[in-house]
C-alpha cells in the first residue's frame, strides 16, 4: 500500500474520531439535561426530523412520508428546549433518566465543511419514582457543519424502531 | 374472565358509585379495578359505537388498516366494489390471524397457517385442496366474519359489535349538529394526514375521558408551559373563568363540547384569511351552525364512550411565527384496567393548498401527539391517577373524587337560554357536568341498563322536571 493511501485513511480515522467524539460529547449534555448547552449545537438551518415508522407486509425500514413525531425548525426546537424550564412541563419534573449508548458511527461522506454520519442510538430512561425502565433505540443520519474546534448539527434525521411507543410521551431530545 | 366472585365485587363497587355519582362525587377506585375492566369491555364497549378510522385512511380498494374493539382485532378495508368493511381477523379454519402488517393494500388476506384465502369484502376465495378435503364445505358460510354494525358520518367510521344497538345517527342525536361544525366547515370536508400516532401508556381510559368531557379547569395548570413560552393564546390555554372570551360547555345526547370564542368576531379558529375565504363558504351549514364557527376560538369534544377531538386556533410552533389551526381526532383503547392504547390522528380540510396542510399537521404534532407540548404533559397526571386509584386505600378508605363544581351549592351555572344549538349550553367553562354525564353513562351501561337512562336534564338544573 502507498504511503499516500494510509494517509488518506488516516485522515479518515481522524474525522471518525472527531466525530466521535462529538457525538459523545451531546449525548453527555443530553444525558446530564443540560439542554441549552446542547441547542448551542444546533445551526441555525437545522432539519431536525422523526419521522413515524410504517409496518408493511413485505418491506422493512419503511416510514411515513406524511406523518412525524419532530419536524423542527431552529425556531420550534428552541421554543421546545425552553418549555422545560417552565416549572408547569411536568413531564421531565423530575427530570427522566437516561444513558445514551451511541454505536456504529460510519462517517458517510464529509468535506472540509461538513460530514454525514449514521450512528445508532440506544436510550435507557427511567422515570419517577419506579423501578421501571424503558429504552428508544433508532437510527441516526446527521450532517453536521464544522465550527472552529467542534461541530454544529446542520440536520438530524431520527428513525425510531418501534411503530407503537411505549412511553407515556417523547420528552426528551434523540 | 367473569366469575360469581368478580360480579359480586363489581355489583358492591356499583352500588357505592351510583351513591356517590348521585352527589357528584366519583370513588377513586374506579380508576383501576380489574372486576370493572372486565365488566367494561363486555357491557360497555362490547354495546356501544366504538371509532375505527377514517374513511380517508383508506382511500383505494384494496386498502386495509388493523383496527381493534377492545382487544378484538378487526381489518379496515376498502374492497374491490369500494365499500369498506370492517373484518374479524380470525381465519374461519383454525383461528389465526391473516392481515400481519398495520396498513397496506391488497386484493386478498392468505391465512399463514393452511392457506385459506379470503377476498378484500371477507368473502372465502380459496381454500387448498376443497375438492379432497372439505367436499361439503360451504364456501359462502366460511368468509372473515363482518362486524355486526358499521356506519359512518362525515367520513368518521364507527362499528358495534352489538347487532341491536341504535344506528350511530341515533347514538349521536344532536351532538352531529356540533361535529358538522368541525367536519363540514371547509368545503369538500377534511382528510386525515398520514397514520395516527399511537402509543401505549400505563392509565385507565376513564382518566382521558374524563378530560376530554368538558376539563376546561386543567389548562392553564397542566399546560401551564405552553401559556410561559407563549405557544398558545391566553384564551386558549389560560384560566377557565377568566378573559374576555365567551365560554360554553355543551352536553348534547350524552356526548359533550367545549367552545371557546369570542362575540361578533371572525374568528374561524384563527385559519388564514385565505382558507377562510376560499374553503369556508359555509353552505354545508346552517346559519346558526355558521355563527358558532365564525365566533370559535376552540372546542374540545368527546363522544360517548372513547373518541374525542379538538379543534383549536391561536396556537404556534414557534412564538415568532403566526398562530394556525390544529385538529386531532382521538381514540383512547382500554387494554386493562391500568392500560390503554392512544390512538390520534391529525387532520386538515382536504382542498386547502398543500403548504396549508403541512402547517396545520406540524401544529398538530407541536401540541398534542406523543411529542406534542400540551400532551406530553397530560400523560404522566392521567396515568399517576391509575396508580393512586389500584391500592388498598382508595378501596378502603371511601376516598371519593369531587366532580360538583358547577353545581348549586358550589358556584352560578346558568344554562344559556339563547344558545342556537341542540344540547344543554353553559354560559361557563367553570363546571364539571360534561365528566359527571359520562360518569352517569358510564354507570348505566356497566350496570347493564341502558345508556339513555342516563340522558335527559343534567343533575344541576334545577328546571322542576326530574332527571
Amino acid at each position: 500500500m502507498k504511503l499516500s493511501d494510509r494517509e488518506d485513511e488516516l485522515e479518515e480515522l481522524l474525522v471518525e474520531r472527531e466525530v466521535r467524539q462529538f457525538l459523545n460529547h451531546e449525548a453527555e449534555l443530553l444525558d446530564a439535561r443540560e439542554l441549552n448547552e446542547w441547542f448551542g449545537l444546533i445551526a441555525e438551518d437545522i432539519s431536525y426530523y422523526m419521522p413515524r415508522r410504517s409496518m408493511r407486509e413485505n418491506t422493512a425500514g419503511v416510514f411515513s412520508d406524511k406523518s412525524y413525531y419532530f419536524d423542527e425548525s431552529y425556531g420550534s426546537l428552541k421554543a421546545r428546549v425552553m418549555r422545560f424550564d417552565s416549572e408547569y412541563a411536568w413531564a421531565e419534573r423530575p427530570p427522566t433518566r437516561t444513558e445514551r449508548y451511541v454505536t456504529n458511527v460510519v462517517v458517510t461522506d464529509y468535506d472540509d465543511e461538513e460530514v454525514d454520519v449514521e450512528s445508532n442510538l440506544l436510550v435507557y430512561l427511567s422515570r419517577g419514582d419506579s423501578e421501571d425502565h424503558d429504552f428508544y433505540s433508532a437510527k441516526r443520519e446527521d450532517t453536521l457543519r464544522r465550527d472552529g474546534d467542534s461541530f454544529e448539527i446542520a440536520d438530524r434525521t431520527i428513525l425510531l424502531n418501534q411503530t407503537i411507543l411505549s412511553t407515556d410521551n417523547v420528552s426528551i431530545f434523540l | 374472565m367473569m366469575t360469581d366472585n368478580t360480579m359480586a365485587g363489581a355489583e358492591q363497587v356499583l352500588q357505592e358509585a351510583r351513591e356517590a355519582l348521585d352527589e357528584g362525587l366519583f370513588p377513586l377506585q374506579l380508576f383501576q379495578d380489574d372486576d370493572l375492566h372486565d365488566l367494561e369491555v363486555q357491557r360497555l364497549f362490547g354495546q356501544s359505537w366504538v371509532f375505527i378510522g377514517h374513511e380517508s385512511e383508506i382511500p383505494e380498494p384494496g386498502d386495509y388498516a388493523r383496527r381493534y374493539i377492545g382487544d378484538d382485532p378487526f381489518i379496515f378495508v376498502r374492497d374491490e366494489s369500494g365499500e369498506i368493511n370492517l373484518l374479524f381477523d380470525s381465519c374461519r379454519h383454525r383461528g389465526t390471524q391473516v392481515c400481519r402488517a398495520e396498513q397496506g393494500n391488497t386484493s386478498h388476506f392468505r391465512c399463514p397457517y393452511h392457506g385459506w384465502t379470503y377476498k378484500n369484502n371477507g368473502e372465502a376465495a380459496g381454500i387448498p385442496q376443497k375438492t379432497k378435503a372439505f367436499q361439503e364445505l360451504d364456501r359462502e358460510e366460511h368468509g372473515l366474519a363482518h362486524v355486526p354494525r358499521l356506519e359512518s358520518y362525515e367520513g368518521l367510521v364507527f362499528a358495534s359489535i352489538n347487532e341491536d344497538v341504535p344506528s350511530l345517527e341515533e347514538w349521536l342525536g344532536d351532538y352531529k349538529w356540533y361535529l358538522d361544525i368541525q367536519l363540514k366547515l371547509p368545503d369538500g370536508g377534511m382528510e386525515v394526514v398520514g397514520e395516527p400516532h399511537r402509543w401505549v401508556i400505563d392509565a385507565n381510559w376513564k382518566t382521558i375521558a374524563d378530560n376530554f368531557n368538558g376539563d376546561s379547569y386543567h389548562t392553564a395548570w397542566a399546560h401551564g408551559s405552553v401559556v410561559d413560552l407563549e405557544l398558545g393564546g391566553e384564551e386558549t390555554v389560560g384560566h377557565a373563568g377568566t378573559g374576555e372570551s365567551i365560554d360554553h360547555h355543551i352536553h348534547c345526547n350524552g356526548h359533550t363540547t367545549s367552545i371557546r370564542g369570542f362575540e361578533d368576531e371572525d374568528v374561524f379558529l384563527t385559519y388564514p384569511d385565505e382558507i377562510v375565504d376560499e374553503l369556508f363558504s359555509g353552505e354545508e351549514l346552517s346559519e346558526e351552525q355558521w355563527q358558532v364557527a365564525r365566533q370559535a376560538l376552540s372546542f374540545t369534544g368527546a363522544i360517548f364512550p372513547n373518541f374525542g377531538f379538538l379543534h383549536f386556533g391561536d396556537t404556534t410552533d414557534d412564538p415568532n411565527k403566526d398562530v394556525a389551526p390544529f385538529f386531532t381526532i382521538r381514540k383512547w383503547r382500554p387494554i386493562g384496567p391500568d392500560q390503554m392504547e392512544l390512538w390520534s390522528w391529525g387532520l386538515v380540510p382536504k382542498n386547502a393548498p398543500e403548504s396549508f396542510k403541512e402547517r396545520m399537521y406540524k401544529m398538530y404534532t407541536s401540541n398534542f401527539g406523543p411529542t406534542g407540548n400540551f400532551e406530553q404533559d397530560d400523560v404522566p397526571i392521567w396515568k399517576s391517577i391509575t396508580e393512586a386509584a389500584g391500592g388498598e386505600f382508595a378501596r378502603t378508605q371511601d376516598l371519593q373524587l369531587n366532580y360538583q363544581m358547577g353545581m348549586e351549592w358550589m358556584s352560578e351555572m346558568e344554562l344559556d337560554e339563547d344558545w342556537a344549538g341542540p344540547g344543554f349550553a353553559y354560559s361557563e367553562n367553570l363546571e364539571e357536568g360534561g365528566m359527571r354525564l359520562f360518569h352517569e353513562q358510564w354507570y348505566e351501561m356497566v350496570a347493564g341498563n341502558d345508556r339513555e337512562d342516563a340522558l335527559g336534564m343534567p343533575m344541576n338544573v334545577d328546571t322542576g322536571v326530574s332527571r
